[in-house]
């Protein structure tokens, strides 16, 4: 029961609208306003920027409408299935096992020079990555078809467009963390019935998991809002999204790792002159920061930068991909309704 | 406020419509160097005011560009030239239903309508009984609205849509949901809505609702608006202008039913030359010789048909003139046989006066009957080239004005055998106080 007001159906509705603002609503679905008029003048570009810069306040604002579609999406999903609630394990887990078969028992991939307790890495290792890959992957996917996909919804309710994206990265977000979850219980609970997986992570590292999170929400997000913007006016944008996600999983370390590549000199890691590719792959730092905190840091190879470069790194990443994505929306929303 | 709760300077939307994905990459990289794309002015020039309470009702044919400056108005889309306002919290209900997912069920819709709309889960959570009982779906209500029928589905957008009190409505073209029981509900749901000092923007084919539910009316026409002012009006206007242009694709598909008669009058000429026929008929002021296809309730009309009988022995006949509407109700029909007018002869004109016409605003078909001797048979049915276009000008309501008169006579007592009110029956409120003050009045 609402305390404040005691009679919700007359009272409850006009006291909390007055102060959203009046304008609100034709704001947030892309039209460009000056003193309460709407004018047919795109938006300037400080305009667009200052909007970017206070998306912290749109998502309070409708930090309802938020919650509740990333909930009834999660629910349209996965209830009413058989397994309901452990789909979102199945995918990363049944990757995982295609391709830790592959890799360690028909190719016979091996890890360097691990000791033999350590065999598990090579899985531990993948499977992580297959975790944080798949929330990006997936999410980019869902988001450059979302405003395409929802423009009757466009054209026919006023609403801020820019939380349909936001709703797929989120989603996916939840079904890595469900991931993320399942393995820690893992790593707890097998060593009791004497089986050994991995260490179970540090709850210092842990820690980390609460700066990478909204960091890689920011990246999926802007780089989502930027392919779901062209797709509207290039329809072409998903066929390309599609086929280059694939490229660019195999092109960051997941299924292989540097270490396994045997330079001409007889050395390991990646050559010289591909150094770069890694470098400038904001997965690969997003990628390894995520198996640091869940893996600990035992096979040192695997990790040849502290987590704090890796971290940073991406971050400037996920700003930058943020702005920029948002800002490309910001400009190109105006016309949604018309093209979609 | 003195403040115009809506209002429009030159409002205008275009769209632009590309020959190709490569027509629109090559305009893109040009930097606005290139322009390939096709211009198309949905709609131009649109201004107007509308005050907080006000009520504004758009006509007009498809097409014309109402949806496209309610979807302005409301948000969905910018315009291309000129500016608008809108003062306050604006709903619209552009389309029932937009955003329904069809596997949840009407309960978790109602909730996520309402939070799209801009509404926090607490209004709506405070709302949904009330729109629950609006939308009178039952046990339904916990069903996917997948399961729903699709008057089901709408009525429960309507009452979504409704149940949350913006200040500006914009409501297009979604009144001819459901049965007349709800449609009525809808449209005491916007009275109270003006009654309240909300303000309306309602878009209908029903004049009828216009003219209704409005104050003002804007009718658009062809992409630029034709007419604004008092909604009795601009409805007239509209319907004429209608009529004008029906009458114009008429006249062109009678034409080519002309070419064909001709030839069917080739084989049968023996037998067409001997039978009774309507040469002519059509409608004057009466007692002069100008023709009138409008005239206003109240005014008189005279019908003159022009017919041959060549054999008035053989063949008696009578003559009627029948009044439908568009969707073929008869609203009226006259005979010679009903009034005892002998129609006589070999050729004549025959004259009937109407004086005082009694229809209410519509649009109507006449058709002159050629009867045989009693009225039975009929020889021939002449549809008039031209139809007849009522307007009034008062608030009546439904298809005839009635002669009437208002009085006051309280000192006549109830009747002994009035219906028993029933009290604490479900649902009528209006009992209680009617008994109350039934039961004042005995004792005095």
């Amino acid at each position: 029961m609402s305390s404040d007001s005691p009679d919700p159906s007359r009272s409850g509705l006009h006291s909390e609208s007055a102060t959203l603002g009046d304008a609100s609503p034709i704001l947030d679905s892309g039209s460009h306003q000056v003193e309460g008029w709407v004018t047919a003048s795109p938006p300037k570009f400080l305009e667009v920027l200052q909007h970017v810069f206070s998306f912290p306040k749109l998502l309070v604002r409708h930090r309802d409408l938020i919650t509740t579609s990333v909930r009834r999406e999660l629910a349209a999903r996965f209830s009413g299935t058989l397994l309901g609630w452990a789909w979102p394990l199945v995918t990363p887990i049944l990757m995982f096992a295609i391709y830790f078969f592959i890799f360690t028992q028909l190719l016979s991939v091996k890890f360097g020079d691990l000791p033999e307790d350590q065999k598990s890495a090579m899985g531990v290792f993948m499977f992580v990555g297959i975790l944080i890959w798949t929330a990006f992957g997936e999410s980019v996917v869902r988001c450059t078809g979302v405003i395409v996909d929802n423009g009757n919804l466009i054209k026919k309710v006023a609403f801020p467009t820019e939380v349909l994206p936001l709703n797929q990265v989120l989603v996916a977000l939840v079904s890595m963390v469900f991931g993320v979850v399942a393995y820690i219980a893992v790593t707890w609970i097998t060593p009791l019935f004497g089986l050994h997986i991995w260490e179970p992570p540090q709850w210092t590292a842990l820690l980390w998991a609460l700066v990478l999170m909204p960091l890689q929400v920011m990246f999926t997000y802007g780089f989502g809002l930027m392919l779901g913007t062209l797709q509207v006016y290039l329809r072409d944008t998903l066929q390309v999204v599609t086929v280059g996600i694939t490229v660019w999983m195999f092109a960051t370390p997941i299924f292989w790792t540097p270490e396994l590549i045997i330079r001409e000199d007889g050395t390991r890691g990646l050559p010289d002159q591909w150094a770069w590719v890694l470098d400038a792959n904001p997965m690969y730092h997003l990628v390894y920061s995520w198996r640091d905190v869940l893996m600990s840091r035992e096979p040192a190879m695997v990790f040849h930068q502290p987590i704090e470069t890796s971290i940073i790194t991406f971050a400037y990443w996920a700003v930058g991909s943020f702005v920029v994505g948002y800002t490309f929306f910001l400009l190109a929303r105006r016309r949604f309704a018309d093209e979609v | 406020m003195s403040q115009n709760a809506i209002e429009a300077e030159g409002l205008g939307k275009c769209y632009r419509v590309y020959g190709g994905p490569m027509q629109r990459i090559a305009e893109g990289l040009s930097f606005g160097t290139y322009t390939g794309h096709r211009q198309f002015w949905a709609l131009r020039n649109v201004n107007f005011g509308l005050k907080p309470g006000g009520s504004l009702g758009l006509c007009g044919p498809n097409g014309a560009g109402k949806s496209t400056l309610l979807k302005m108005l409301a948000g969905t889309t910018t315009p291309t030239e000129g500016r608008f306002r809108v003062g306050g919290r604006v709903s619209s209900l552009l389309e029932l239903g937009a955003g329904f997912h069809p596997d949840f069920t009407g309960r978790d819709n109602i909730l996520m309508n309402g939070i799209m709309m801009g509404y926090s889960k607490r209004e709506m959570v405070a709302r949904t009984e009330e729109i629950i009982d609006f939308a009178e779906l039952g046990e339904y209500i916990d069903e996917p609205v997948r399961v729903y029928s699709s008057g089901m589905g709408l009525r429960l957008g309507f009452s979504v849509a409704m149940a949350v009190e913006p200040d500006v409505m914009i409501i297009d073209e979604v009144f001819a949901v459901g049965d007349m029981y709800f449609q009525k509900k809808c449209v005491d749901k916007v009275y109270e809505l003006k009654k309240n000092n909300k303000t309306v923007l309602f878009c209908s084919h029903s004049l009828y609702d216009v003219r209704q539910l409005c104050d003002e009316a804007l009718w658009i026409q062809d992409g630029a608006p034709a007419q604004i002012g008092d909604s009795v009006d601009v409805t007239n206007s509209y319907s004429s202008f209608q009529r004008t242009h029906i009458a114009e694709v008429k006249h062109e598909h009678e034409e080519e039913q002309a070419a064909d008669d001709k030839a069917a009058a080739k084989i049968g000429s023996a037998s067409s030359q001997i039978l009774p026929r309507v040469l002519d008929a059509r409608i004057y002021i009466p007692g002069t010789d100008e023709e009138l296809y409008q005239v206003g309730t109240g005014e008189s009309m005279e019908v003159r048909i022009w017919w041959v009988n060549p054999t008035p022995d053989l063949t008696p006949i009578q003559l009627g003139v029948g009044f439908f509407r568009p969707d073929t109700t008869t609203v009226a029909g006259v005979g010679s046989h009903i009034d005892g007018h002998p129609v006589t002869g070999e050729s004549g004109c025959t004259s009937i006066t109407i004086e005082n016409v009694a229809f209410l605003s519509d649009q109507f078909l006449i058709a002159v009957i050629l009867f045989g001797g009693e009225g039975t048979h009929q020889y021939q049915q002449y549809l008039m080239r031209e139809n007849l276009v009522v307007t009034h000008k008062t608030k009546d309501v439904g298809m005839f004005m009635l002669q009437r008169t208002w009085k006051d006579r309280s000192e006549l007592p109830v009747p002994d055998d009035a219906p028993a009110i029933r009290e604490g029956t479900v649902g009528s409120q209006a009992d209680v106080p009617v008994s109350n003050s039934d039961d004042e009045g005995g004792v005095e």
